[in-house]
């Protein structure tokens, strides 16, 4: 059984790549933040009990059914104001990403205006990336960001997207040349 | 991690496998930079969701006991007139009297409402009644006899506007009127 700090501990580790996968899976920060939330206290309501190696498998299902979930409050919210939905900005909080990511570079120890050039081109790299990754086909996405980000092995992420070994294999292999062929295009290399 | 050449799929260089995964492992680590540095406000909205989630671990060995302890209170009251269930899951005598003044607590209100819908009830008769008792007053205290209204013509004579109904009233105090004046 996972005591309270080991609970805490991984639940520390695991917010902010937890809440960036969510945004780059719903696009929007207030409902990532809403959804990781939301799966972080179905955890450790229904789960608190469970051995903490159990913890990073079970919260990868919860976060999945949870995003998913929102999609389909979504789907039915969208359906009821379609009318409205026109008036809704589209694309604003992209370029606020970048302004918010430019300026934290500038809040950086960087001191002379060479090393500011650099911040902000990295920062925008890391943007482009972001991009790149959130525009990934949702499967692929997933499996490539539950294997190599949170440092699944295909069997642990096989089991929590609930699709067999060689689909793991498949969609993350398909993901890569996707991110590798689309940033090579914008002249990014690792 | 696959890395045995002959196991390749057929045109697959054989260190694919490996190459994927540096270059994923790159851009992962690109991506762990980019979540490290997240906004202040970010951050102190997770580290709030978190103490809620740990608050919610603590709570359910503290709230689930009350539930167990309330059940047997509750369960007699669904089960209604079964008295021997509530002796059956160990009620005693202050148990009964809870269980006495629980179905009080919904008998009572339920007869309440009970003689109030049959107080509408009469009222609303009573109502219609004495609507009805003085249409029938009206009518028969009517210089018209109620016999005139089954009669078709006078139907017809009530359907007519004014002036085509009473055109010999008209004429006659036309006629009348001169006489009267000089």
């Amino acid at each position: 059984m996972a005591t309270e700090q080991e609970l805490s501990d991984f639940l520390q580790n695991i917010e902010k790549r937890a809440f960036k996968r969510t945004v780059y899976a719903v696009r929007d920060e207030d409902a990532a933040l809403d959804i990781v939330q939301d799966a972080m206290i179905r955890l450790a309501q229904r789960y608190g009990d469970r051995p903490a190696a159990e913890l990073p498998l079970l919260f990868q299902r919860i976060l999945s059914n949870a995003t998913m979930d929102w999609f389909r409050h979504q789907k039915v919210r969208n359906g009821v104001l379609r009318n409205f939905s026109d008036f809704e900005p589209a694309g604003v909080d992209e370029d606020f990403d970048l302004l918010e990511h430019l300026t934290s570079s500038h809040q950086a120890p960087g001191n002379e205006a060479e090393a500011a050039d650099v911040a902000a081109s990295r920062a925008q790299t890391l943007l482009l990336i972001e991009e790149e990754v959130a525009r990934l086909p949702a499967r692929q996405r997933e499996a490539f960001l539950m294997r190599y980000w949170e440092e699944m092995d295909v069997a642990e992420t096989a089991v929590a997207m609930g699709c067999s070994e060689g689909s793991v294999k498949t969609h993350c292999s398909r993901a890569v040349h996707a991110l590798a062929k689309a940033l090579q295009a914008k002249g990014i290399s690792l | 991690m696959k890395t045995d050449p002959s196991s390749s799929p057929a045109g697959r260089p054989a260190n694919a496998d490996a190459l994927e995964a540096r270059f994923a492992l790159r851009l992962t680590a690109q991506l762990e930079g980019s979540a490290r540095q997240a906004p202040h406000d970010i951050s102190e909205r997770l580290r709030v969701a978190r103490q809620q989630a740990l608050a919610q671990a603590r709570r359910p060995t503290a709230a689930r006991s009350p539930e167990r302890v309330a059940a047997p209170a509750v369960m007699p009251v669904s089960l209604g007139s079964s008295g021997a269930a509530a002796l059956l899951q160990g009620g005693t005598a202050g148990g009964d009297d809870t269980s006495l003044w629980s179905r009080l607590g919904w008998l009572l209100p339920a007869l309440a409402l009970l003689l109030g819908l049959i107080g509408i009830g009469q009222w609303h008769d009573m109502e219609s009644i004495a609507a009805m008792a003085e249409l029938d007053a009206e009518l028969l205290g009517d210089d018209l006899p109620p016999a005139a209204y089954a009669d078709a013509g006078f139907s017809e004579f009530l359907k007519r506007p004014l002036d085509v109904a009473l055109p010999a009233h008209t004429d006659e105090a036309a006629r009348s009127e001169p006489a009267t004046q000089p």
